[in-house]
């Protein structure tokens, strides 16, 4: 799943011969549809218009099981439409503000506060959706997961992916300076400090390999970086009041962890990665750097840009190294399908219906999205070719075992203010505890001014 | 301003002789090259692989051609299609300036009405107001017009520009005001006058507006990140941007569509160069 | 067909015609005046003036574009002075329009003078020059980004002469630099296409009596060349703040405004708060900020035109 977000970039349609045809169709049919008032179709015909955000594999599988659903429905017609991971949020908002929103979407999971603090999506029926009750529903998928999708024991959005992030080594390199990536891979902090240091490669100031490489491109990437070392060093983003508390002792702690690699084991280039093109796991993938924390990578993304490593496999993804000797935690994020609130009954009505019948089939799922796991638990992770999987076992235990990101109406506003904090740091060399005080400062100043 | 110098006496007075005069030429030529290293490294880079790009040293005559790169980039996204969007935009946009500025530029430079001068300042001042100050409102009527994802939304708010009017009108300022009183008084209508004989004595005015219009909005990118959503509209400089965000794009590819972007409004600068050096003055300079 | 007078100061004049002219005749002429003007005025009652206003009464209000603009006074104003990214986003406008412009007019000027010494093939790399101001800007933020990279070309260049890897975009002391850099090798050609048209279209008599007198180079230049090229670099002054005011795609797509705060100007600033917060009426309340600066600054150099005028007739 692509998920590279730089903050405000504009994205579209991919053109791919039919698929465009399709599009371009579609939008021009039911663009008048989609924006023209509710409820005065005919009886029979619905028309629903439907966003994404771009990924590679998942993407492609969503189009195919709405059309497979449009086949099956001949009544039903759906105009699909998608944008840019970082740009989907922004421009569902902007359709809310101009009356163009979809009828459904799927919203990343943090964006949820967001939505239903305004009322803009609707609570699902999940009998519809094909659950009796709702501890059936909530028995079904992982706790961090619910936290967002649920709210008043109303179910606002039906999971499909959710998966968390792993550190992936690069075996080759391991081996190359003795180390062993089964025994040595890194599970605490001051292991992963070592190993990061023993894998860099330096002639003179330039870096020709880095042991780990943070990916310092995109707010949305330093949140989910800084969210489980601040989980892991016993901090929050948030107190139970709602004031920011990144700058307590907890958050100081974490953030000299993070800065730890680049300053003190000199594994790390900050500078560098911040001023090319940004596709944070490109330099992973061209074995610039020897490890880095990324969601779990399809082969096919491998394949297209390191056929040896592709086909050697080495490489294996292990879970986060772990802070005072606690487990590793890993940071979590999914999508749900949501239903905008605006939508008329009978759109909503085949939303469910829709939604129901994409994620009926877990393995054609897993066959063309591996491997991004879905949220659900039941049904699907027996199954022989989801076993087969090279480190599924890891995969899922990320799935389930890690923090979800910070569900907050000022998400925007926080993963700015904590993106400008990690380049003061990084690449200023600014005090840790006075940038986090003003960061913290200017999340609390966001959150006072919601309405603003 | 009295007269303007002949050429050999202009020449004469600033020519430098003898060895300061090979310096001159050496040191500007090495300025010059220096200047536009950039653009000779875009347009070398475009042929190599991503991969080169931030070796040791870079090779200025590439080891090894990938001319695959300019096709690969234009198939990562709907980029021929972003092309055409850009170029009927600025297209629509030029002839809109050519059109209104030139009109607004004569009523001002020609007319004598009761408030002109207060017209003219306030054509004027609205170079204080460009898109990046007036965004959110500008955005929110093209919204009521219903002309999100169009192309007259894009179009919409470039379409006349102040400096274009000043332009048009400091340029007609000095057509001496015997003929069109002539025309005038054979009858001649007010918008035969303006065809027949202002208009030709504006050509290399003209040619100014043309291109500098053209090019400002074929550089345009925050007002289309404002108010495309949709594929269809996108324009390049929107593309250019999302390129890396995929597996795979590699930065030469990117520069391959740097430089195809770069073409159109390099050719229509050559095509018309002669006007061009007219209209900015330049025609002194042998 | 010249454009010298593009340099010249933007005074109305009369027009000649009216009075030669029978009254009823030039009524109608009058008349066509107005007409010729009125589309334009139109227009920019719609998109301009019209939405400078609206943005005016916009950032009174609180409006996130979901619900009805709610009005809060002056509070947009008041926030944005207790907010320190706004202080400092508009410390670094000051900063990046008062260098630009510095050295725009600067950089204009000095390359007009080096293409007037007229050596042979000096009109070719003029040519050259000014082409670089036709690339259009994403491609020049794109390639410079990639040539300001620490291991890009700027540094490989750099190296035989001693400097260190200097990260350029990165590091808070060279960000800005850099970028106003960039910006006025962007924009110095077309400015030095104007002072050469104003060079050449100077007059040669004060010169041949400064060279008879004995002065040299130099002191033409400072006390003949320079004040009769006044209101040309008045003129570029204006329009290289102004530009530089607006200018939005260098400090997005080489820093996206950092390190931390570095290069973040007021029109990021408007862009953020709008459409990524979500924040219209304080996005609105930036803009006027914005526009108050540059209506400050324009008059502010009118009035210095004005005086010095004065002095120099």
């Amino acid at each position: 799943m692509d998920n590279t977000e730089s903050k405000l970039r504009v994205r579209g349609a991919r053109s791919k011969g039919v698929s465009r045809r399709d599009a371009l169709a579609l939008i021009g049919a039911a663009g008048a549809a989609a924006v023209a008032s509710p409820a005065l179709g005919q009886a029979s015909r619905v028309n629903l218009s439907f966003w994404t955000f771009e990924n590679p594999q998942q993407r492609p599988w969503l189009h195919k099981r709405v059309r497979q659903y449009m086949e099956k429905n001949p009544n039903v017609n759906v105009e699909f439409q998608w944008f840019t991971f970082a740009d989907l949020g922004k421009k569902i908002s902007v359709g809310y503000a101009t009356g163009t929103a979809p009828d459904g979407f799927v919203s990343q999971d943090w964006l949820m506060p967001t939505w239903q603090a305004k009322g803009l999506i609707a609570p699902l029926d999940i009998q519809k959706l094909g659950y009796n009750s709702y501890k059936d529903f909530s028995d079904d998928f992982p706790e961090a997961f619910l936290a967002g999708a649920t709210k008043d024991g109303k179910v606002y959005g039906f999971p499909t992916w959710f998966y968390g992030f792993l550190n992936y080594l690069n075996t080759k390199h391991f081996a190359s300076v003795g180390l062993d990536p089964e025994r040595d891979a890194p599970l605490s902090w001051e292991k992963f400090g070592e190993v990061a240091k023993k894998l860099t490669i330096k002639e003179g100031n330039r870096f020709v390999r880095q042991g780990f490489k943070f990916a310092m491109h995109a707010p949305q990437w330093t949140m989910v970086q800084f969210n489980p070392i601040l989980v892991g060093a016993g901090g929050s983003w948030f107190d139970a009041s709602g004031k920011c508390t990144i700058n307590n002792a907890a958050g100081v702690k974490a953030m000299k962890l993070r800065a730890s690699i680049a300053k003190e084991y000199g594994a790390e280039d900050p500078a560098e990665s911040i001023a090319t093109n940004p596709l944070p796991q490109m330099d992973w993938l061209k074995e610039r750097a020897s490890m880095f924390w990324c969601h779990p990578i399809p082969p096919p993304a491998i394949q297209s840009q390191n056929t040896a490593m592709a086909s050697e496999h080495y490489y294996r993804p292990v879970q986060y190294a772990g802070i005072d000797g606690k487990p590793g935690i890993s940071t979590t994020y999914g999508f749900n399908l949501v239903i905008n609130a605006r939508a008329p009954a009978e759109k909503q009505a085949a939303l469910h219906d829709l939604y129901k019948f994409i994620m009926s089939d877990a393995e054609d799922c897993w066959n063309d999205t591996q491997p991004f796991p879905i949220a659900r638990k039941s049904g699907w992770t027996n199954n022989p070719k989801v076993q087969s999987f090279p480190q599924i076992a890891e995969i899922l235990k990320a799935r389930d075992q890690g923090v979800f990101l910070p569900r907050t109406p000022v998400y925007n506003e926080l993963a700015d203010a904590v993106h400008r904090a990690v380049q003061r740091v990084m690449l200023n060399g600014a005090d840790i505890q006075a940038t986090l005080n003003e960061a913290a400062a200017e999340v609390d100043r966001a959150t006072a001014n919601a309405r603003g | 301003m009295t007269t303007i110098p002949s050429d050999e006496v202009a020449a004469s007075r600033w020519q430098l002789t003898g060895w300061k005069r090979t310096l001159g030429l050496v040191l500007l030529l090495a300025f010059t090259i220096a200047f536009i290293i950039p653009i000779l490294w875009m347009l070398t880079m475009s042929f190599q692989a991503g991969d080169k790009m931030f070796q040791l040293g870079t090779e200025w005559i590439p080891s090894v051609w990938h001319p695959e790169n300019y096709p690969n980039a234009l198939s990562r996204a709907a980029f021929p299609n972003y092309f055409l969007n850009s170029g009927v935009v600025s297209l629509v946009v030029m002839a809109g300036n050519l059109v209104f500025c030139t009109l607004a530029g004569y009523g001002l430079a020609k007319f004598r009405f009761p408030g002109d001068s207060i017209v003219l300042l306030l054509i004027l001042s609205t170079l204080m107001l460009p898109l990046e100050v007036t965004l959110v409102p500008t955005f929110l009527i093209i919204h009521n017009f219903g002309w999100m994802n169009t192309y007259q939304g894009l179009v919409g708010p470039l379409l006349i520009d102040a400096f274009g009017v000043f332009l048009m009108r400091q340029s007609m300022l000095s057509i001496p005001n015997d003929y069109i009183e002539a025309a005038r008084i054979d009858g001649a209508g007010e918008i035969r006058i303006l065809l027949q004989i202002i208009l030709p004595q504006c050509i290399p005015a003209l040619a100014v507006l043309a291109i500098i219009s053209f090019r400002d909005s074929w550089d345009q990118f925050l007002w289309p990140l404002t108010v495309v959503s949709s594929d269809t509209y996108r324009t390049f400089p929107l593309g250019l941007v999302q390129f890396g965000e995929d597996y795979g794009n590699p930065p030469s590819e990117q520069l391959a569509i740097a430089v195809l972007a770069t073409i159109p409004v390099f050719l229509l600068f050559l095509v018309f160069q002669r006007s061009i050096n007219r209209g900015f003055g330049l025609s002194g300079l042998k | 067909m010249t454009m010298q007078a593009v340099s010249g100061p933007a005074r109305v004049e009369g027009s000649e015609v009216a009075a030669a002219i029978p009254s009823g005749f030039s009524r109608r002429i009058r008349r066509w005046g107005l007409i010729f003007v009125a589309p334009t005025l139109l227009f920019l009652a719609i998109f301009k003036y019209g939405p400078m206003l609206w943005a005016i009464g916009l950032s009174f209000t609180s409006y996130d574009m979901v619900s009805q603009p709610q009005y809060i006074g002056l509070q947009n104003y008041r926030l944005l002075l207790e907010n320190p990214v706004f202080r400092e986003t508009l410390i670094n406008t000051f900063v990046y329009v008062g260098a630009s412009t510095a050295f725009m007019t600067m950089a204009g000027l000095g390359l007009a003078l080096a293409i007037n010494t007229r050596v042979p093939g000096a009109r070719h790399c003029m040519t050259a020059i000014f082409l670089t101001n036709l690339m259009p800007i994403i491609a020049v933020c794109l390639v410079w980004r990639l040539l300001l990279h620490p291991y890009g070309l700027v540094n490989q260049l750099l190296a035989p002469l001693g400097v260190g890897r200097v990260d350029w975009l990165t590091n808070e002391a060279t960000a800005m630099p850099a970028i106003v850099f960039v910006t006025v090798w962007r924009f110095a050609p077309y400015f030095m296409v104007v002072f050469l048209a104003a060079l050449l279209a100077l007059p040669d008599d004060y010169f041949e009596a400064a060279e008879l007198d004995g002065a040299g180079v130099f002191r033409r230049f400072w006390h003949i060349t320079l004040p009769l090229l006044m209101p040309t670099v008045f003129f570029v002054v204006v329009v290289s703040a102004l530009l530089s005011a607006r200018i939005f795609l260098m400090p997005f797509i080489m820093t996206g405004g950092g390190p931390g705060n570095a290069t973040r100007v007021l029109s990021m600033l408007i862009y953020e708060t709008g459409f990524s917060y979500m924040k219209m009426g304080q996005a609105a309340a930036i803009s006027v900020v914005l526009f108050a600066i540059m209506l400050v600054f324009t008059t502010l150099q009118m009035r210095l035109f004005m005086r010095r005028e004065q002095v120099y007739s």
